[in-house]
């Protein structure tokens, strides 16, 4: 048996004495939950928009096909996917840090995060809820000014409260 | 100090967590050999496999409010050695020793318990000759006698990929340890 293996308690236990070593408190572990989960649901939130606004985009700008590209890419709010991105990977390395000892399947939640994103998309825009978003919701600007850009004109709904 | 040692370790997590300091020392002599040969089988040094160890232990007793008593926190603590071991594997990939002399804790010196101690020795020479992902769950499943579901959880694979990899592991070792 090595040396150093028999100190190991002894390190340890004259670290954790004089307070070198400290346990972290309950809430660190709490905040960071909280973080994660906050991270990832205002990510898919986002992610959820962002799908609906490219089907709204495509539906506006009629049937041809590079044009509606060609729109989409000009006038797509880049921050909005830099932000979920950023969102996902800081989520998952905060799910890692504070996680780190469960088995958690990344590839699980990836997967399903961005079939979430995609199902929970087309779901909002066949059901008009993107389109009441823009006209209320705090989307309202931001929709307001991706429009205005893009010169798309607006329903005969737009101003209705 | 003897009622302790009859305590479940999540129950002496409890009282280290509500300010019962000392009795991780308790926790670290349960698993201080065991995780150091888990260790040494996966990088193959033991300074290394030391400081993995140590560092083990204190990063878990930061984290000590973070484990759940109600999961088994053998899984969790090797799950830190693994991690740790990982970051160790990567960082000196290219030096891998084969390890030749390292000798365990024994307070018996029978003859039995010597050839014993032989076989360990044979056994771990022909897991370090193994491919990690093979290596690393034989020796948990047969040198620390952890069931699938553990190792699942250790290595976060599922329960299925640990039969597979045991089961290749098994012909692979016949196969190296044979030509050895």
């Amino acid at each position: 048996m090595s040396k150093e293996l028999k100190n190991i308690t002894d390190n340890i236990m004259n670290q954790i004495h004089d307070e070198k070593i400290k346990m972290h408190s309950r809430i660190y572990f709490i905040i960071g939950s909280i973080l994660t989960f906050a991270g990832l649901v205002s990510s898919a939130v986002i992610s959820v928009f962002l799908v609906g606004l490219i089907r709204f985009s495509l539906r506006s700008h009629g049937p041809m096909a590079g044009y509606r590209l060609d729109q989409i890419l000009s006038g797509l709010p880049w921050w909005t996917p830099t932000l979920a991105i950023i969102g996902l990977v800081v989520g998952i390395w905060l799910l890692r840090k504070y996680d780190f000892s469960y088995k958690i399947n990344f590839k699980v939640i990836i997967v399903g995060f961005i079939l979430a994103v995609i199902v929970g998309g087309w779901v909002i825009d066949s059901i008009g809820l993107n389109d009441i978003l823009t006209r209320r919701g705090p989307m309202q600007g931001m929709m307001r000014q991706y429009l205005n850009d893009n010169s798309i004109q607006r329903g005969p709904g737009w101003n209705r409260k | 100090m003897s009622e302790t040692l009859k305590l479940t370790d999540e129950e002496i997590i409890d009282r280290v967590r509500s300010n019962e300091r000392d009795l991780y020392s308790v926790i670290i002599e349960r698993y201080k050999n065991k995780l150091l040969r888990y260790a040494i089988n996966l990088v193959h040094d033991n300074d290394h496999a030391n400081h993995i160890v140590q560092d083990s232990f204190i990063k878990g007793y930061i984290n000590l409010n973070g484990f759940n008593t109600k999961k088994k926190f053998s899984s969790w603590i090797y799950r830190i050695v693994h991690n740790e071991a990982m970051n160790v594997v990567k960082k000196y990939q290219k030096e891998v020793p084969i390890l030749d002399d390292f000798d365990f804790e024994s307070e018996e010196d029978t003859l039995k318990k010597f050839e014993q101690k032989e076989t360990a020795v044979y056994v771990e020479k022909c897991l370090s000759s193994m491919p990690l992902i093979y290596s690393e769950p034989l020796s948990l499943y047969y040198l620390d006698d952890k069931s699938y579901e553990e190792i699942s959880d250790i290595l976060r694979i599922p329960m299925g990929t640990v039969a597979i990899r045991i089961s290749r592991a098994k012909k692979l070792m016949r196969n190296i340890c044979q030509k050895n």
